[in-house]
């Protein structure tokens, strides 16, 4: 039976064969799989820009080096030095010699011209090209602004080239409010300030009168929400930025509430209140004023960040004995926990994109900023210091900015990020000390 | 008494029986084991063997950065089970106290001639006549771990010397005190690959300067995401079956059956080799630039393109034939990059593929697959 069954079955094969053989033969590609590529900056070349008249030109060096300073300092890219290059660009329109740049490696490529009147305008124009593929990417655009705002200009360029080549959105044009702090650490003057996302252009929002903490800033950046020992107790102001004019959010003489924060519309802000010895997380409606309480337990609940969609929000608490991270709906309710390693977990943060939460975690004496996804897997720390605190996104998600505070009785704060991969941890140049970030939107 | 002589005779026959048969139980001999084996050429061997002659323990010593006598990692059996665990090689000393990426040694704009810069080959220094640790036996051995650099990849590199400029080959600068005045040598700044290490190191995880552990040692969560630190897809390596007799007459045979008497033969050479397949995916593969962070790392792309005789692109032209994994942007930044890895991989000379094997490489398609890179 067998015997007789081998040919058929051979004859079959070859049939098969030569059936698709006329396919085989000619159109079937090679297949590979690769899985394993390299992590490292991608070199990129941004030439100074070229000056489209004679009141550009002071501008173009300093335009160009901005952009070229905030694509570096995401980590995700490496210039390529300007005494390097091979072809010098010095008109706007004329055509790239890509294989200049290819000898130089140079993968990708920015170009741009600036010009500006007497009336103070400034305006910037720019392309991005992929070297190796020949091609633009995107399509030329250009920005104007008055001389005094270049600086945003100059970060909105770099914005678009970041979502270009990353295909991520961007987060260069944010600014971020903190806490400035000056002297030293037992009679610290504490002040609210608000800089661009990269240390410049730092501004004061309060004096030094009283203690400030923890501000917020509101989904629009439009307001910004702190805790001000003002009246002696912490009490949880609002304050708008564009008129700097500031109210108390809430008034019950003899209470604690501190560690606000807006949900993500705007519309309600979340904060923990101490009345005796337990503190519970409390929602409120901005413009009614009306509250509610949300955790009812005897431990300490407190630091609630809502999720991007406002359906839920993570918090810490002490509940389990240790400080852990809980998950509650939005509207209150019983909280699941979600953190289980050593150690304590506190400040817990929802990543714009959703999909994270960053923490800050003490083990062992020691501080680390932290990552992990929404139900507590894939827990990766980014930082170990003696004492790191408070993450807060940027805009994409993407970094980290943290106060870190340096041991002693000298010891002082600064900010520092972060990519959430753990590399390129760099300090933002602040005037002096600084704690508490909170960054805020794009703008 | 019959009973008794049963039960003796059935007790004496079970006695023979174990005795004759019982060979045949004997525990089966243990598992083979089966090794990878490369066939060596003469000169290889000698070239393999030359250096640890050189520097008697062959694994790449950490650096120790303190004084104080420390075991070195490797030479005790380690307690775990595992079968000799792959030394991370832990480049360079001087760590670098925080993980940022250490300025790349940029191309200084040097005058040529360099002196002679120590050879940035890995081999091993010979450990210093350090003070061997008497029966200190430690309670678990510590392992090298990977310093931050700013490049990740699959093999680890030693940063190169300060006056190297990066390059993909490593060679020496030329010598100005070599004699033979009159063809002086091509005067060429030294380069070396760039510092790599086999995974994203946070300072969270970076080496302390005490041994004294500051944290417990969590176990890593998942393979590093970013790259095996396997000694893995070294090409020569690789235990792809190498092309036997019998494969190629297959092959032959195959390519026969399927060429289906064309009249054009010569086209038609036997498919490329697994080695031969290997290397090319290699080659792509270092050109291939994640970022690991971005919501481009979800995504699964599938490139095409038609290479030419000469091993590049025609018309520099690849498309995307599929993604998988993400949204429009990321997987067109993911599609970008995989167009820059295969652009940029073919220079200068193209890919190095056979020849006579054209017909077989000429379509190409590649799967870039990021998924045991991704953070998350």
């Amino acid at each position: 039976m067998t015997r007789n069954l081998a040919p058929i079955l051979l004859a079959m094969m070859l049939a098969l064969i030569s059936a698709a053989s006329p396919g085989l033969s000619r159109a079937e590609p090679l297949r590979l799989t690769l899985d394993q590529g390299v992590v490292e900056p991608l070199p990129l070349a941004v030439p100074t820009f070229v000056a489209e008249n004679s009141e550009g030109m002071q501008y173009a060096e300093e335009l160009s080096r901005i952009v070229a300073e905030d694509l570096v300092g995401t980590g995700l890219f490496r210039e390529i030095p300007r005494d390097a290059h091979i072809s010098r660009v010095s008109n706007f329109g004329a055509p790239v010699q890509f294989a200049d740049w290819k000898a130089i490696n140079a993968q990708a490529l920015v170009t741009g011209a600036v010009s500006a009147d007497a009336s103070g305008r400034v305006v910037v124009k720019f392309r991005v090209w992929d070297v190796f593929a020949g091609t633009e990417m995107g399509q030329g655009m250009q920005f104007a602004a008055q001389v005094d705002g270049r600086r945003r200009l100059a970060h909105k360029v770099a914005d678009q080239v970041y979502s270009r080549l990353t295909g991520e959105t961007p987060y260069f044009d944010s600014r971020v409010v903190f806490v400035s702090e000056t002297g030293p650490k037992d009679a610290r003057e504490k002040r609210l300030a608000i800089m661009d996302y990269d240390g410049a252009n730092v501004q004061y929002l309060t004096d030094s009168a009283s203690i400030v903490l923890a501000p917020r800033f509101s989904p629009d950046g439009s307001r910004v929400l702190y805790t001000s020992y003002e009246t002696g107790f912490p009490r949880v102001h609002i304050l708008s930025v564009g008129d700097v004019n500031s109210r108390i959010l809430q008034a019950n003489d003899g209470v604690m509430s501190f560690a606000p924060r807006f949900s993500p519309d705007g519309s309600m802000v979340v904060y923990s209140m101490t009345q005796g010895s337990n503190t519970d997380i409390w929602a409120m409606d901005v413009a009614s004023g009306a509250t509610r309480r949300l955790t009812a337990g005897p431990a300490i609940e407190t630091a609630p960040s809502f999720s991007p969609d406002g359906s839920q929000i993570v918090y810490e608490s002490d509940q389990s004995g240790s400080q852990q991270l809980y998950i509650m709906p939005a509207s209150g309710g019983e909280g699941r926990r979600i953190s289980f390693g050593d150690g304590r977990y506190g400040t817990p943060v929802w990543s714009p994109r959703g999909d994270m939460i960053a923490f800050t975690k003490q083990n062992a004496g020691r501080f680390h900023i932290g990552v992990m996804r929404t139900d507590g897997s894939e827990e990766r720390l980014l930082t170990a210091s003696f004492l790191d605190e408070g993450p807060s996104w940027a805009p994409n998600g993407r970094v980290l900015m943290f106060a870190r505070e340096t041991q002693g009785a000298q010891g002082a704060s600064a900010l520092y990020t972060v990519d959430i991969s753990g590399r390129n941890l760099k300090r933002v140049r602040t005037p002096a000390g600084a704690s508490d970030p909170s960054w805020g939107p794009l703008q | 008494m019959s009973r008794g002589l049963y039960i003796s005779g059935g007790a004496h026959g079970a006695l023979f029986l174990w005795l004759l048969l019982g060979g045949v139980f004997r525990p089966e001999p243990p598992d083979m084991q089966i090794a990878d084996v490369t066939v060596l050429s003469e000169a290889d061997f000698a070239a393999l063997t030359a250096p640890s002659e050189v520097a008697e323990p062959p694994e790449p010593v950490a650096p120790a950065p303190d004084p104080e006598p420390e075991p070195t990692p490797e030479p005790e059996p380690a307690p775990e089970p595992e079968p000799a665990p792959p030394p991370e090689p832990e480049p360079a000393p001087a760590p670098p106290p925080e993980p940022e990426p250490a300025p790349a040694p940029e191309p200084e704009p040097q005058p040529i001639p360099v002196p002679p810069a120590p050879e940035p080959n890995p081999t091993p220094a010979p450990p210093a006549p350090e003070p061997t640790p008497q029966i200190n036996a430690p309670l678990d051995s510590v392992r090298p771990q990977p310093r931050p650099a700013p490049r990740v990849a699959d093999q680890p590199t030693e940063a190169p010397p300060p006056e190297a400029v990066e390059a993909e080959e490593t060679q020496q600068a030329a010598d100005p005190d070599a004699e033979a005045p009159e063809q002086a040598e091509e005067a060429q700044e030294q380069t070396a690959p760039p510092e790599t290490s086999t995974e994203i190191v946070t300072e969270a995880e970076e080496p302390a300067g005490s041994r004294a552990p500051t944290s417990s040692m969590r176990p890593k969560s998942r393979p590093q995401q970013t790259a095996r630190a396997e000694p893995d897809p070294e090409p020569e390596a690789e235990p792809e079956p190498a092309p036997t007799v019998a494969d190629s007459a297959l092959n032959d045979a195959l390519a026969e059956a399927l060429g289906g008497g064309d009249p054009a033969p010569a086209a038609d050479g036997p498919p490329l080799t697994g080695r031969e397949q290997e290397a090319f995916r290699l080659a792509v593969q270092k050109c291939w630039q994640v970022d690991v962070g971005s919501q481009s790392a979800n995504v699964t792309v599938t490139v095409g393109f038609e290479l030419g005789r000469d091993g590049k692109v025609v018309g520099s032209h690849v498309r995307l034939i599929g993604a998988t994994g993400g949204s429009g942007s990321a997987a067109e930044t993911a599609f970008q990059a995989a167009r820059r890895a295969v652009l940029r991989c073919q220079l200068p000379d193209g890919f190095q593929l056979p020849p006579d094997k054209y017909e077989t490489w000429k379509e190409v398609e590649l799967t870039f697959d990021p998924t045991s890179m991704r953070l998350r």
